[in-house]
């Protein structure tokens, strides 16, 4: 019998729930599929847990689950997105990636290619990040159950010693900063979403950041705080980082970074490209005499080019988001409270 | 004719509307009150802070501009129970999901809490969200075996859409549950009613394009100024300056300051379209009363798209509702209205906010209620300390 991914893809077609039962068909896919597409010796060994060394100093652990539809968007999938979204939570805070897992809950009848596709978009992402998926788990849900496929990715990353990064160190003057254009994920994929189906230039930016990261702690070395724009876009993110605490956040909204397609279809839906979704989008809080620095870093990256300084920590009014206008007026930013794309129906 | 958007959005444009406002302000010398009818107004306001540039003397009211707030409860009410019943699928835009009608709900949430579709959907009702009238029609031609009936919500705006998809035929097991609203005969109420103390009116520019503007001929022989404005900032300081020049000048006119999209006679075929499928009839405003002439309803040739006549025996039997159009404490009607602010409610912002809405004004995009705790249009201008 031939082995490899494509002699799986073609003796068995699509998920079936053996594939998931603990027997020959589990092996097979670990072995020919996943150990064979992620190449990592501890994966490889098959043990019931990955040994791995330890490079010393403190270490960051995190997990995230993905579940989006659709699967393939423009400009990514969900296996670049669940490699990314680990990466980035690792690297947010100060930590350098080294370890991920990576658990498939399958739907029964989920073509193989597919897998197969989504598994070599993982390992694509992997080694841009410079990570290696050391452990994983299958499991197969009844048709009808699962959404094609989710997956969750656990990781875990060394902190360097002397960082400390976090909220406890932003204070009044510190500037704000963002890597690039905003919502362009979140467009994206609904741009695919039935009843659209647009043809935009737009693309998802997800993408592992933490060489992005390395580079403005780099350049600057005093950098406070850094956050990973995800789901709720900069409204989420801003508000977390000013609730309950003796301080602001001004958003310049004229300084923002904006895509076209992205200015263009959310006037037209109505949706506010601040709430949108990223994932390869940083915000960075840095003290003003190194915000130049920490510019010209992002600016310099493949993954920052459109980056711009985009508000300041203020002292008053203190726990609340506040946009100023190219006008002066001002607003609140309000922290999103419901799901921006209509997916409750 | 070129439509850049960026222009009307240019701060240089919009800082020297603000000044040139000011000046006719101070020369006019009295304060004035001017009231917009459209909730994409007020939400366009706050997300540009537009209040911030006016002077004290100029103060701009939210009227009865969201289709989803005047939405008679006993609409939501039967859209509920068509949802709730066997073998029908209702379909609804977005913004009424999360609206309460008038079915008293005890589920544990404080205060008077009411039914909306999306506790429907909690108890089992098939309730699906669209974009649009059309995507409704396709909902009953791949679901065959079942009733589609469309929650048809909105003003002269929406319903020119159901109107095109009826003339063209739609597919046998689709209705209309039909709550649609004719803007003009409202906005001729308000200078009727007693308080109400306004001297301009910004007309709406999205409904005027469909309209035109001689419905409003009427309102500047009652002393109101008049401007028809669009929706981005250089627009609504435009319609504001235009209303102010005409009460210095004691001439109260009607003015297109949204030329670009509105003619002045609207848009004649969707017209003909509307009013070859619709005809005017009396409809209740949730919060307002009957208007007369303000509600369209599907003319004899179109009444088999009815769902009022479809489904007859199902509200034959109504499920108990409350007597009080909005729920206890809640002030949406008076807000409607533009006779009090959001921030004057007792329940704005405590019981009542936009991840558990109390009343209809906080649950839609378009409501007053929702933009002003959105933008917190409550807080006044937003002092920034650095």
């Amino acid at each position: 019998m031939k082995a490899g991914k494509k002699a799986h893809v073609e003796r068995y077609g699509s998920v079936r729930l053996s594939h998931g039962s603990g027997g020959k068909l589990t092996l097979e896919l670990i072995t020919e599929v996943f150990a064979a597409t992620f190449g990592s010796e501890p994966l490889k060994e098959l043990t019931d847990a990955a040994i791995l060394e330890n490079p010393g100093g403190r270490l960051a652990f995190t997990t995230d689950s993905h579940a989006i539809k659709p699967l393939f968007f423009p400009g990514g999938d969900i296996g670049r997105l669940a490699v990314a979204g680990t990466v980035n939570d690792l690297a947010v805070v100060g930590a350098k990636p080294l370890y991920l897992s990576a658990a498939f809950l399958l739907e029964e009848g989920f073509p193989l290619e597919d897998l197969v596709r989504i598994a070599e978009s993982m390992k694509a992402t992997a080694d841009e990040a410079g990570v290696a998926i050391v452990c994983g788990d299958t499991k197969v849900l009844e048709r009808g159950k699962g959404d094609g496929v989710f997956i969750n990715t656990a990781g875990v990353g060394f902190i360097p010693p002397g960082r400390d990064l976090g909220p406890h160190r932003v204070a009044p003057g510190d500037v704000v900063l963002v890597n690039g254009t905003l919502g362009d994920h979140g467009i994206a994929v609904l741009s695919q979403r039935e009843g659209f189906e647009l043809t935009l230039a737009l693309r998802s930016d997800v993408a592992p950041l933490n060489s992005l990261v390395e580079a403005v702690l780099a350049a600057a070395p005093g950098t406070k705080f850094l956050r990973d724009i995800t789901r709720g876009g900069l409204a989420a993110v801003a508000n977390e980082l000013v609730l309950g605490k003796p301080f602001g956040i001004r958003i310049f909204d004229h300084q923002i970074p904006l895509h076209p397609d992205v200015v263009e279809y959310s006037e037209m839906l109505g949706i506010d490209p601040l709430l949108a979704a990223n994932e390869g989008k940083v915000l960075v809080v840095v003290p003003k005499e190194e915000a130049e620095a920490a510019l010209e870093a992002m600016r310099r990256h493949p993954l920052g080019k459109q980056a711009a300084i985009i508000g300041d920590i203020v002292r008053k009014p203190q726990g609340l988001a506040v946009v100023e206008t190219a006008y002066g007026t001002r607003r609140i930013l309000e922290m999103p409270v419901e799901e921006l794309l209509p997916r409750i129906c | 004719m070129s439509y850049d958007p960026e222009v009307y959005k240019d701060p240089k444009l919009v800082l020297a509307l603000k000044e040139r406002i000011a000046e006719v302000a101070r020369e006019l010398g009295r304060p004035v009150k001017i009231m917009h009818i459209c909730g994409t107004h007020e939400h366009e306001i706050g997300r540009y802070g537009l209040r911030d540039l006016l002077p004290e003397s100029v103060e701009l009211l939210a009227g009865p501009g969201c289709p989803v707030c005047v939405c008679d409860a006993e609409y939501i009410d039967r859209a509920i129970q068509l949802a709730l019943t066997p073998g029908v699928i209702l379909a609804s835009f977005g913004d009424m999901l999360a609206v309460p009608g008038g079915i008293p709900l005890r589920d544990g949430r404080p205060g008077d809490v009411r039914m909306s579709l999306l506790d429907a959907k909690a108890r089992g009702g098939d309730v699906r969200a669209v974009y649009s009238v059309f995507d409704a029609a396709r909902l009953a031609r791949e679901n065959p075996d079942k009733e589609v009936v469309f929650f048809s919500v909105g003003f002269e705006t929406t319903v020119v859409a159901v109107a095109a998809l009826l003339k063209r035929g739609a597919p046998g097991n689709f209705s209309l549950l039909e709550a649609n609203y004719y803007t003009p005969p409202a906005t001729s109420m308000l200078p009727t009613l007693e308080g109400f103390d306004v001297q301009g009116f910004l007309l709406p520019g999205h409904a005027a394009a469909i309209t035109g503007l001689k419905i409003y001929e009427h309102l500047p022989r009652l002393g109101i100024a008049c401007a028809s404005a669009g929706f981005e900032p250089v627009d609504v300081l435009s319609g504001v300056l235009s209303v102010l020049l005409q009460l210095k000048e004691g001439k109260p006119r009607l003015e297109n300051t949204y030329r670009r999209v509105i003619p002045y006679e609207g848009n004649t075929l969707a017209l003909k379209e509307l009013f070859e499928v619709f005809e005017l009839v009396p409809q209740r405003w949730r919060g307002i009363g009957v208007i007369p002439d303000s509600g369209f309803r599907l003319r004899e040739a179109y009444r088999g798209y009815s769902a009022e006549e479809r489904f007859k025996e199902v509200f034959a039997r109504p499920l108990p509702r409350s007597e009080r159009e909005h729920p206890k404490g809640c002030r949406c009607a008076e807000v409607t209205l533009g006779l009090v602010r959001p921030s004057e409610c007792p329940v704005f912002g405590k019981l009542c906010t936009p991840d558990n809405p109390y009343g209809p004004c906080m649950v839609s995009h378009e409501g007053t209620c929702r933009a002003w705790y959105t933008y917190g249009m409550d807080r006044g201008r937003i002092e920034v300390e650095v």
